[in-house]
């Protein structure tokens, strides 16, 4: 295998350059002042000390954790019966089932999202429908409500396709030899099954936290400009304030967030699979 | 201004007609100009119907278009180094590619349709002499009202202030923009919209707080336009060239410009200096002068044209827009302001703005 080293080097280079490179830029950008060029650079703390002492940024990051929690929760509640509905579909019936959930990933995200809000506005499709019974329309875009149906529309599909595969890996005989010793469909379900898919439910949970809590095209177009996210706040230091070193900062508060979720999830998992085996 | 609604970053829509009719061969054009590409980067929804297949097929070239939605990405873009051949920034934004040495001096001898301008363009304190720039369209920002729920007399009192009234609670759109906002609680206090003074800024951003903290406004870009022809709200904060279009489609609304002072812009067409067919980017620029080609934008789009015979046109009797309010911007009003090019303040609205927003 050693001569196919080699052939990981255009690799290396392509990650060096596309990942590796504007990593350390924002690094740079989050611990300097403003105004560097490529000889000055004033180091400084001052770009977190503004975010964490001012109490509306700490709101804005309270809010995105608790969307992108929100998101996950209800994607693992309507995912996970699904995947295991597909899992233990006929045969025949799987790989179409499972196309069915991706075919609507094939469809770029951004016009997806432009769709709901013909469905949810005050007097879209479904309020013109409530319209034929004479009934008022139901404020529905521009709410909290349309931010996570959003968010899980978009991302569910990551998470029953990662509880699916993890479903199918498993292996049927263990489900046969619990029910040699006597263990009902509940307890097989809950002692068997549950926590072999674990894994699954693991990774679709980081697939779909990581963008929930970073989004902020669905925010600002189903939430209206009110709905202001972290991810909002990244991109207006960028596009409009034109602040690159504050919303480096938050881009790394926001990167070392997620490094910790992930720490704790791949903990979780961990002792999920000591118990499990 | 940025009637742009289904792009947003990054997802520029590359649109270019085809010449398959042309008047001159492709290569003639190639001889005449160093390509036959012209590469123009406008606003969304910014240009008539048939402006560019028309310009390709008089000229025997081909058009390639991007839209942008605001002028900072617009800048972020440019500095980026991409090249274009003609950008359509608005004032403030010209004075500042003017500053930073990014645009080309025009050759008037190649614009001879210059004398088309109506007057008040031509002597812009930006660009004095239209050295760098030809203005496109013109407006200012006022309020959409329905008539039917607001009474023009209390609009006359309170000015403004009407969207910090009570009895219009969650019935409000304000456009999410800080230097349209900032403009509008800097005039409703009093003061200039090109202040710098901390006291002054400080005060704005309590007035927009105020507003944010009791009026359940909803904060939109273009969405304004389609929500205010079917009335959704009864008060909404629009560009002039938007509330055209809007009064166009529903007579109940009316269009009300305060008297404590407004944003009088301009958005006027550039040639970056990196351009790489700048004698075509004259041609174009020439072509939207014309009549025909100014009618066309104006007539489609709402906004005020630059070309004073379209104008008087437009507006004068049995005009397309003579009954409507919102047309023709009000001129020679002086507490009507320009923005001045001031990256510190922007910012520092910016840096605010977005804290209006996030406070719930």
């Amino acid at each position: 295998m050693r001569h196919f080293k080699t052939m990981l080097y255009p690799y290396l280079v392509w990650i060096g350059i596309m990942i590796v490179v504007p990593m350390l830029m924002i690094v740079m950008y989050a611990f300097t002042q403003k105004g560097n060029d490529v000889t000055t650079f004033r180091f400084t703390l001052e770009n977190f000390a503004y975010f964490f002492s001012d109490a509306i940024f700490l709101d804005v990051l309270k809010r995105s954790l608790w969307i992108a929690i929100l998101t996950t929760i209800v994607c693992i509640l309507l995912g996970y019966p699904t995947a295991y509905f597909i899992a233990n579909a006929r045969p025949n019936w799987h790989m179409r089932l499972v196309l069915l959930v991706t075919i609507p990933t094939w469809i770029n995200m951004l016009v997806r999202t432009y769709a709901w809000m013909g469905i949810l506005q005050d007097d879209g499709i479904i309020n013109s429908f409530l319209g034929l019974f004479g009934l008022e329309p139901i404020k529905m875009l521009h709410t909290s409500f349309a931010v996570v149906l959003g968010m899980v529309y978009n991302f569910l599909p990551f998470m029953i396709l990662q509880i699916h595969t993890s479903l199918t890996k498993m292996d049927k005989s263990l489900l046969e030899a619990a029910n040699d010793l006597g263990a009902d469909r509940v307890q097989r379900f809950l002692r068997v099954t549950l926590p072999l898919s674990m894994p699954g439910v693991i990774s679709g949970i980081t697939l779909v936290f990581l963008p929930a809590v970073s989004s902020f095209f669905i925010p600002k177009l189903l939430g209206g400009g009110q709905f202001v996210l972290i991810g909002n706040v990244i991109e207006s230091q960028f596009l409009t304030s034109g602040n690159w070193n504050f919303g480096s900062a938050i881009s790394m508060i926001m990167a070392v967030i997620i490094m910790i979720s992930m720490y704790i999830t791949k903990k979780v998992d961990r002792n999920v699979d000591e118990r499990g085996v | 201004m940025k009637r742009i609604f289904a792009l947003m970053l990054g997802a520029a829509l590359v649109l270019s007609g085809c010449s398959s009719s042309s008047s001159e061969s492709g290569s003639e054009a190639e001889s005449k100009y160093s390509s036959d590409t012209l590469k123009l980067y406008n606003w969304g929804e910014y240009m008539g119907e048939n402006l560019i297949s028309d310009f390709e097929d008089e000229f025997g070239v081909k058009v390639i278009v991007e839209y942008f939605d605001s002028n900072e990405m617009m800048y972020t873009k440019l500095q980026a180094g991409d090249a274009y051949d003609v950008l359509v920034p608005s004032d403030y934004m010209i004075e500042r590619l003017m500053a930073e040495d990014m645009l080309m001096e025009l050759d008037h001898s190649k614009i001879p349709n210059l004398s088309n301008l109506a007057e008040n363009l031509t002597n812009l304190d930006y660009d004095p002499g239209n050295q760098y720039s030809v203005p496109y369209f013109w407006g200012s920002v006022g309020i959409v009202y329905n008539k039917n729920n607001v009474p023009l007399e209390l609009l006359e009192e309170q000015g403004w202030n009407i969207l910090k009234n009570t009895d219009y609670k969650g019935d409000v759109y304000i456009y999410d923009s800080e230097r349209d906002s900032f403009m509008m609680a800097f005039k409703a206090l009093g003061y200039s919209m090109n202040t710098e003074d901390e006291a002054e800024i400080q005060a704005a951003y309590e007035w927009l707080q105020e507003l944010n903290d009791t009026m359940e406004p909803t904060y939109v870009t273009d969405e304004v336009i389609d929500n205010m022809m079917s009335g959704t709200k009864s008060l909404a904060v629009v560009y002039s060239g938007d509330a055209a279009v809007i009064l166009d489609e529903n007579p109940d609304m009316g269009f009300f410009m305060p008297m404590e002072g407004t944003n009088l812009w301009s958005d006027a067409m550039v040639i970056p200096a990196n351009a790489e067919n700048p004698e075509l980017a004259h041609e174009f620029i020439n072509y939207v002068l014309t009549y025909d080609a100014s009618y066309g934008n104006s007539e489609y789009v709402g906004y005020a044209s630059s070309n004073q015979e379209v104008l008087d046109a437009m507006t004068g009797e049995g005009g397309y827009y003579a009954d409507n309010e919102a047309y023709l911007p009000r001129d020679g009003y002086e507490k009507d302001e320009i923005f001045k090019d001031n990256e510190v303040l922007k910012q520092k609205l910016a840096e605010l703005w977005i804290k209006v927003k996030a406070a719930q």
